[in-house]
């Protein structure tokens, strides 16, 4: 993971921009494989609550989370703005995460982004590894790899 | 080039020659007289000497060289086969198992030098041919006739400038040169492979200068049953026919010292080739006279290897090895086609409305037809990844053999089946599970010989695996004639352990009583043996059978025996399901679990320790609210019917109750993902529909 980060610092990086919400959050484009219109979710009984289901994408199963649940935000509401951003990781597969909105896609530079620091009480800031300065607009970006992880059971 | 390339060729025939000597020395256990089995048995031996010897694997080809001397004096009739030598013969099978599978993981044969076995193998070639049998000596050995099938070819090789410089180099270093021609079987499959096996093997010893056909030509297969070289070497000429001899399906090598005149002057004149071919003619007669005791035995063995070969083998080879991948990647796809399909068919139905017509009947026809090819389709593909189970049972008997020496019981296994086909994953992994239930059957079901005397059975235990298919299912049975499942002691075990009271124990039926056996670290073994009794036993069978998507059944009576009946689905990734609806949301239940529908009014359903329970047909069933199990908006009003599907597993039963039922259907099962934490594994996956939309599939095994 340290690694990645060093490595990318020296490249100018392009993130999906998304509004979840009232703000806005960049995911990294290299992790999204595709970005679909909102359709059926199957529910799938006994699962985490932050699971909305599966869904049929071509033929695949790919399971949907709600990352406003996850957040601790309030709960989704389907326009027909909401998108499927379907993301694609080595290891683990396809999972689609359910957002508000796709606006655009920009490129940030490395000293356009900014690290910040973590802190434990703000649940939202475990999946924020950046803010990225595109303009006026300031934009979160996720860590793609903490929105997958298991949040601990307390 | 380098031997590596061929180590899958090695590994694979040894493993075919180890299982065919497996089987031939229990035939010769049986029937000791038996020359067939005994020339069999020396054929396989001196193939796996000539192999191992090629790969220089140099322990391995020792064992089975000496194990080719002891059957070298069985068939010429000098020494009989005695129980004490089919022992030591199934020592040596596993040693060589265990260079194998060394040489599987390593590439190398490992260093056990088996000098145990060696020295039992010689002790027993020492007393069996120093009583030799008088009148069964006369055997002569046949002399294999003549040269006239085994030309010299090699006389026939020109040689380029380059080559004849070569020759001259080396004679005049002192090397010799030998001409040599080889014939291969004419059975053999990979001449070439052997080709490059007896260049390996002579390249030890010297050079080869000129090839016939070219070196190229032998490697692309380009040439009939022989091939010639010409060979530089300091070791004597004996030395190089030995080995290349000992390469396998090689059925004779020709060769002869020359000298580098004699050489250019046969290029050059005809008639001094033909005194040469007189000379060597009679060096060959020498060198058969004296030649190492091995030399006559190849000649005798070679007919004999060739008729059996006619015999067996079909004489082309119609069979392709394919990576498993490859088969599931193509069992995908064919599911991603029945996907379609089941849409297609959806929208043809759903569009049969108002359109009619001759269109629309054309349409339903070419649906129809999809129909058939694409239900074809995943019949051959499933039929392309079964394998017939004998694979893993043809170990058996040879298993059973060592525990009835080991147990000191005397018992026999009987085999039906073994040609019924299943998945291939289910077959790699249901080895295991059938071994345990074996042992399990020697060990703790057969009597002790004594108490099956006193109780008036026959002395010999028998233990049958019997194996069919039914329906979509696999069956397979593992029964004995032995003691059977006493209830009592089982009881009292589980009270003992704390598991139940002695009033629950009272009341329990015998099958809750032998599902005791299933528990995990429940062995019923009186004192722990290397056979059974370490407590990790049936619950592991149980647990392995059910991963599968299969289960264990028992059925026993005391004093009789037991059977233990294994069910295992054919498929493991398409199956026949029926459709429900609950509260809107869409599930799929395996029909194999299906025992009957009922509908049902609610006033039927009584109350059993607060539970709710349904009579029908003199058994009561409780029932599971789908709707509740499954945390679905509960329902404003009962409802005035209710539709009851009825599962079984073994042979409990329960009713679950759904909304609707939407007809049966062919799935495709697909797995939820890694990132649903599916812990409670109702939902065993999931299946698309035909018109896109998502089915969840109820696995009712974990509703029990």
């Amino acid at each position: 993971m340290a690694n990645n980060l060093v490595a990318a610092d020296n490249t100018r990086k392009q993130f999906i921009v998304v509004k979840i919400g009232s703000e806005q959050y960049g995911i990294d484009i290299s992790y999204v494989d595709n970005i679909v219109r909102m359709q059926k979710i199957t529910r799938v009984p006994k699962v985490q609550p932050y699971f909305k289901g599966i869904i049929n994408l071509r033929g695949e199963i790919v399971p949907v989370m709600s990352i406003r649940t996850k957040m601790d935000l309030e709960p989704d509401e389907f326009t027909d703005v909401t998108r499927i951003i379907i993301l694609k990781l080595e290891e683990h597969g396809v999972l689609g995460i359910v957002v508000d909105e796709v606006k655009e896609v920009v490129t940030l530079a490395p000293d356009e982004i900014d690290k910040v620091a973590y802190d434990a009480k703000n649940s939202k800031s475990n999946f924020i590894n950046g803010v990225g300065k595109h303009g006026e607009e300031l934009i979160s970006l996720f860590d793609t790899n903490s929105i997958i992880d298991e949040p601990e059971m307390v | 080039m380098d031997v590596s390339q061929y180590l899958e060729i090695f590994i694979d025939e040894t493993n075919g020659h180890l299982q065919n000597l497996s089987d031939c020395i229990m035939t010769l256990e049986k029937e000791p007289e038996n020359m067939d089995t005994i020339n069999e048995i020396f054929r396989a031996a001196h193939s796996l000497k000539g192999m191992a010897g090629t790969m220089g694997f140099k322990r391995m080809q020792r064992l089975t060289h000496d194990m080719e001397n002891v059957f070298q004096e069985v068939r010429s009739g000098n020494m009989s086969v005695t129980s004490g030598l089919v022992d030591v013969l199934f020592q040596c099978l596993d040693a060589i198992e265990a260079y194998l599978d060394n040489v599987k993981e390593s590439s190398d044969e490992g260093t056990d030098d088996n000098e145990a076995i060696i020295q039992e193998l010689n002790e027993i070639l020492a007393a069996g041919t120093g009583n030799t049998l008088p009148e069964k000596t006369e055997k002569v050995p046949v002399k294999q006739p003549g040269d006239e099938k085994h030309p010299k070819k090699y006389l026939d090789i020109e040689f380029s400038e380059k080559e004849k410089e070569e020759l001259r180099e080396a004679e005049s270093k002192g090397m010799n040169i030998y001409g040599i021609t080889v014939f291969i079987q004419e059975e053999c499959l990979l001449k070439a492979a052997r080709a490059f096996l007896v260049f390996k093997a002579v390249e030890d010893y010297g050079n080869i200068i000129a090839y016939n056909p070219s070196s190229q030509d032998i490697e692309d297969e380009k040439f009939g049953i022989d091939f010639s070289f010409y060979l530089v070497s300091e070791e004597g000429l004996e030395k190089i026919l030995e080995v290349s001899r000992a390469v396998s399906e090689i059925e004779e090598v020709v060769g002869e010292k020359l000298k580098y005149s004699e050489l250019t002057a046969a290029a050059e004149k005809k008639e001094a080739a033909q005194a040469a071919e007189q000379e060597a003619k009679a060096a060959e007669a020498k060198t058969e006279e004296k030649a190492v005791p091995a030399a006559p035995a190849q000649t005798k063995q070679a007919p004999a290897a060739a008729k059996k070969t006619n015999g067996g083998k079909p004489v082309t080879n119609r069979t392709v090895r394919v990576d498993i991948e490859k088969l599931d990647a193509l069992m995908n796809q064919v599911s991603e086609l029945i996907i379609a399909k089941n849409s297609l068919v959806s929208i043809g139905s759903s569009s049969d409305g108002g359109t009619g017509g001759a269109s629309s009947q054309a349409f339903h026809e070419q649906i129809e037809y999809l129909e058939r090819i694409t239900t074809g389709l995943h019949e051959s593909v499933m039929k392309v990844r079964m394998v017939p189970i004998e694979s893993v049972v043809q170990k058996f008997p040879r298993m059973i053999r060592d525990l009835s020496k080991k147990l000191d019981k005397k018992m026999e296994l009987f085999m039906t089946g073994e040609d019924t086909e299943l998945d291939r994953t289910v077959v790699d992994q249901i080895g295991d599970p059938l071994q345990h239930l074996l042992r399990n059957s020697a060990d703790h079901g057969l009597e002790s010989t004594e108490v099956r005397r006193k109780r008036g059975k026959p002395e010999v235990g028998s233990i049958h695996l019997n194996a069919f298919q039914e329906g979509n299912n696999v069956i397979i049975e593992v029964s004995d004639d032995g003691n059977g499942i006493d209830t009592e002691t089982v009881k009292e075990k589980a009270i003992e352990r704390g598991l139940i009271t002695p009033e629950q124990g009272e009341t329990m039926t015998q099958k809750e009583i032998i599902d005791f056996l299933f528990m995990p670290s429940f062995s019923m073994a009186k004192k722990i043996s290397d056979i059974s009794g370490r407590g990790v036993g049936l619950d592991v069978v149980k647990s392995n059978i059910e991963a599968l998507g299969g289960d264990v059944e028992v059925k026993s009576v005391l004093g009789e025996g037991s059977k233990f009946i294994v069910r295992l689905p054919l498929t493991l990734a398409i199956i026949q399901a029926l459709m429900v609806e609950v509260r809107g949301e869409k599930y799929a239940i395996s029909l194999g679990s299906i025992e009957t529908i009922e509908e049902i009014s609610p006033d039927e359903i009584k109350f059993v320790q607060a539970k709710e329970v349904i009579h029908i047909r003199g058994i009561v069933i409780p029932l599971i609210r789908l709707d509740q199990l499954l945390d679905c908006e509960p329902e404003d009003k009962e409802r005035e019917s209710l539709t009851v599907i009825i599962v079984r597993k073994g042979d409990k039963v329960a009713g679950l109750i759904v909304d609707e039922l939407n007809g049966q259907q062919e799935i495709v099962i697909k797995s939820l993902g890694k990132y649903i934490n599916n812990s409670s594994k109702i939902i065993s996956g999931a299946t698309v529909l035909g018109d896109g939309e998502v089915a969840l599939i109820l696995d009712v095994n974990t509703l029990f």
